[in-house]
């Protein structure tokens, strides 16, 4: 019998998001170019080389082990690229993605990554090229609504703060701006301005957002309406209860 | 204006707290309507703060441009804002004047907005006073400064003739 990976419980609108978010199959909704990519990164000049830490492996004349035999390395780390970052911030009003679901797509989906999760941001540690693509992924995907997340290298401050007028989540080094409906991006993701704007479509509309969300909230999709999420997790307390954290 | 905090027993400390962070021009509209309502003692407003230059990371130093950042103008003076405006709280001398404020409130913000009534501004000197500006400093000025600010910066008094 085939084996159908199952991801997360529930029957709600947020519960079935979130089984899209680990699941990877997530809907596209715009454009991103690798250049214009690139410019918010802000880690190398657009259509510049990757630069890399060592050489190919091809041309390091690997040691003789079953492992590697196995185990195909990602694009990046055959080309020896540097580790670089993503950052991303969600705000915690119906922001399509949280910091624990980009980890879970990024760690369940892709290979040669190291997502971290914090209270308000999460970031992808990853060979350039391979960063790069996960990056774009969570971009031009669901995942993101370019009003209520944003790539914010430093200064993460604003996922918990009302949002301002205008519907976009605060930002002190104003990286992102609505101008003439659109989202654009002036800066990259750590405050440095940079050539052109970077334009990341409209944002999602109240509706949308709640629509697409992940996040339960009391003025949206409760978590406490959730009846089978409820019954899994007193399931996961109850055997750590239970169990412990060291059975023996 | 009125002193005030010499004798604060019977004033009423408000606060409005929106339900949306105030852009420059709703936060002049409002703190114009505001000005013009007899009976504020004094008025605080709070909000994140908008940095100049950026204060950390790879773009430290460089100047930050919010769009936010905004100087308005009330009356004869000129405030530039250091923060988005997120709350203002009030100190005035009567329920009447609280509710002219509340009014004023609604019709202005369309985004909803919660009115509180409470203790919201100190009305005795505090240690941390004491050690900024010692013993004899105007109670009036008690709780209106940028704590991280210099002393005596950033507070604005509307009608200095009176």
């Amino acid at each position: 019998m085939a084996y159908e990976a199952q991801y997360y419980p529930g029957a709600t609108s947020v519960a079935e998001n979130r089984r899209k978010h680990m699941s990877g199959d997530v809907e596209k909704l715009r454009e991103v170019s690798d250049d214009d990519l690139t410019l918010v990164l802000g880690h190398r000049a657009p259509g510049s080389d990757y630069p890399s830490t060592h050489p190919p492996l091809a041309e390091m004349g690997e040691p003789e082990c079953s492992i590697r035999e196995i185990v195909e390395p990602t694009p990046g780390a055959k080309a020896g690229d540097r580790v670089r970052y993503v950052q991303f911030v969600d705000s915690m009003y119906n922001a399509p993605s949280t910091p624990y679901f980009r980890s879970y797509a990024a760690a369940i989906n892709y290979r040669g990554v190291d997502p971290g999760t914090l209270s308000g941001r999460q970031v992808v540690e990853a060979r350039e090229r391979d960063m790069e693509e996960i990056a774009k992924f969570q971009l031009e995907t669901e995942m993101t609504c370019p009003a209520l997340a944003s790539l914010r290298g430093a200064t993460v401050h604003g996922h918990s703060l009302r949002l301002p007028e205008d519907g976009i989540m605060f930002d002190m080094l104003d990286r992102c701006r609505l101008e003439n409906g659109v989202v654009i991006m002036h800066k990259d993701q750590v405050g440095r301005a940079i050539d052109k704007k970077v334009d990341f479509g409209k944002p999602m509309s109240e509706e949308e957002a709640a629509k697409r969300t992940t996040i339960y909230r009391v003025d949206n999709v409760a978590f406490r309406d959730d009846a089978e999420v409820i019954e899994w997790v007193h399931t996961v307390f109850e055997k750590r209860t239970a169990y412990g954290f060291k059975p023996e | 204006m009125v002193d005030s905090a010499s004798n604060t027993e019977n004033l009423i400390q408000i606060e409005i707290f929106p339900r949306r962070l105030l852009s420059p021009e709703t936060a002049k509209e409002l703190l114009v309507e505001l000005s013009k309502i007899e009976g504020i003692t004094r008025a605080f407003v709070q909000g994140p703060r908008l940095p100049v230059t950026v204060p950390y990371g790879p773009a430290t130093g460089q100047i930050v441009n919010h769009k936010f950042s905004d100087t308005i103008r009330i009356g004869e003076t000129d405030i530039s804002l250091a923060v988005i405006v997120g709350r203002i709280r009030l100190e005035v001398l009567n329920s009447e004047i609280r509710d002219n404020i509340r009014e004023v409130c609604e019709r202005l913000l369309p985004m909803g907005l919660e009115f509180r009534e409470g203790l919201f501004l100190p009305t005795r000197q505090t240690v941390s006073d004491y050690a900024k500006r010692g013993p004899g400093a105007d109670p009036t000025v008690l709780g209106l400064t940028d704590p991280k600010g210099k002393v005596g910066n950033r507070i604005c008094t509307l009608n200095p003739a009176e």
